[in-house]
Formats: C-alpha cells, sequence, structure tokens
C-alpha cells in the first residue's frame, strides 16, 4: 500500500469511530424522552452533529480510497472499523469484553493485517 | 417470523453490497482522485454516488426495523458479512482477482464477526447464574 492509501485508510478509521462514538454520546444518557421527543433532544446535543459531519467527510474519504484500490480489498480494509469502534467502546464506555468477543476481534484485526502487508 | 428476519437480513446485505459497489463505480467514474472542487463535482455527477445514498438510507432504515425486534448477534453479523458478497461482486463485475492473502484475510475476518456475532447473542441474553 502506498504512504496515500495508508494515510486514506486509517482517516477513514479514525472519522469512523469518532462518528460512530459521537452518536453514541448522543443517545446515551436518560431523560430524552421518547419518540419523537427524544429525536428532537438528541438534535439539540452537538454529539449528533459532529457524528452526521464525521459520516460526510467519512463518505469523501472512503471515495478517494476505493479509486486507488481494488473494491475487493477495500472492504476488507475497512473492517478494522468493527474493531476500532469496539475497543475504543471499551475504553470510553467501559464495554466489557468477554473472551469470545476479544477472539473475534484479534481474528478480524489479524484478517486484516494479512491483507494490508500483503 | 423467521421467514421475516431472514428476508430483512437478505435485504440489508444486499443494500449494504450495493452500496459498495456504487461507491466503486462513482470511484471510477471521477478519477483520478485529487484533494479538489473539481474531483468532488465529478463525484456528485454520476448517478452513481446517488444510488450508494440511496442504498446507504435504504440499509439504515432496513436495521433499525430489524433491530426493533431482532436478535442483536446475527443482525451484526448480517451487517458485515457483506464482504462475502461484495469480494464476489468486485470479481464478477470489476474482474478483480482475488489472491491468496486476500482469501486467508478474508477467512479470518469472517471467522471474527461470526465470534463477534455469537458473542452479541449471549450478551443479550440474562446473566447466566455462576
Amino acid at each position: 500500500m502506498s504512504a496515500t492509501v495508508v494515510t486514506l485508510w486509517l482517516i477513514n478509521v479514525l472519522l469512523d469511530t469518532f462518528g460512530q462514538l459521537s452518536f453514541k454520546a448522543a443517545a446515551a444518557g436518560h431523560g430524552l424522552g421518547e419518540g419523537a421527543a427524544r429525536w428532537k433532544a438528541m438534535a439539540r446535543r452537538p454529539w449528533i452533529w459532529i457524528g452526521v459531519g464525521c459520516y460526510v467527510a467519512e463518505f469523501v474519504v472512503w471515495l478517494a480510497f476505493l479509486s486507488l484500490v481494488p473494491l475487493s480489498e477495500g472492504v476488507l480494509l475497512g473492517s478494522i472499523n468493527i474493531v476500532a469502534v469496539m475497543v475504543a467502546g471499551r475504553v470510553l464506555f467501559n464495554e466489557k469484553f468477554s473472551p469470545l468477543r476479544t477472539a473475534g476481534i484479534l481474528l478480524v484485526a489479524a484478517g486484516v493485517a494479512v491483507v494490508g502487508l500483503s | 417470523m423467521r421467514r421475516f428476519y431472514l428476508i430483512g437480513f437478505l435485504v440489508l446485505v444486499s443494500f449494504d453490497t450495493f452500496a459498495q459497489v456504487c461507491f466503486k463505480l462513482t470511484a471510477n467514474h471521477a478519477m483520478p482522485p485529487e484533494a479538489t472542487l473539481d474531483w468532488v463535482w465529478r463525484l456528485l455527477s454520476t448517478p452513481w454516488v446517488y444510488c450508494a445514498i440511496a442504498c446507504y438510507v435504504g440499509a439504515f432504515l432496513t436495521w433499525m426495523t430489524l433491530l426493533e425486534h431482532a436478535p442483536i448477534g446475527p443482525a451484526f453479523a448480517a451487517s458485515h458479512l457483506e464482504v462475502i458478497s461484495v469480494m464476489a461482486l468486485s470479481v464478477v463485475l470489476f474482474g478483480e482477482k482475488i489472491g491468496t492473502p486476500q482469501l486467508i484475510g478474508s477467512a479470518l475476518i469472517i471467522a471474527g464477526i461470526v465470534c463477534l456475532a455469537i458473542s452479541e447473542t449471549d450478551a443479550e441474553k440474562p446473566p447466566a447464574t455462576t
């Protein structure tokens, strides 16, 4: 992989993870109400708009990334997003890792490494 | 009800798969990629980018509908196993070659997703008495 491809890949992971975490932050907590009221309450939180901004930026970065790598390789490399979000969830939201979950994360990371380093 | 889930998962995977195919078609149309407004205009001037957005919205709505009733584990797996269908379509539509590292890597990734799906399903159940 060229330096440009690696950079785009890293930016994509960062944007995806930060976007997901922002959505989580927007949706987390009590007192948001139910149904339409809940959506309105979330729309007043800056986090949801930060999340949307990340996703729009990710959209463009992903298109640039796919211009440079074959689609089959692109989706495999993109699987790292699963790992990044789960690790971040553990660090920031204290989500638990069962042994099976750890195994799954390691397998996905190993698979991405095999494709990326080939 | 089982049939509802099965169809729902198939719809979800189809939306995700076609979104990626449309992304690739958009990227190919706008070649070469460059950090200019010109490139952004080339992206926006192909119908494929709008197909990709439509597929994304479709996938989101399907996901939200499924999550109301379906267990998260299988739903999680279905939403990521599009890796397989996207790879297959890459060969058919874009003539891409899948090498040995890609085959090994995809096998590891799929095994990982299956583990994660099972672990999510376990987490849904009430904690077992230990």
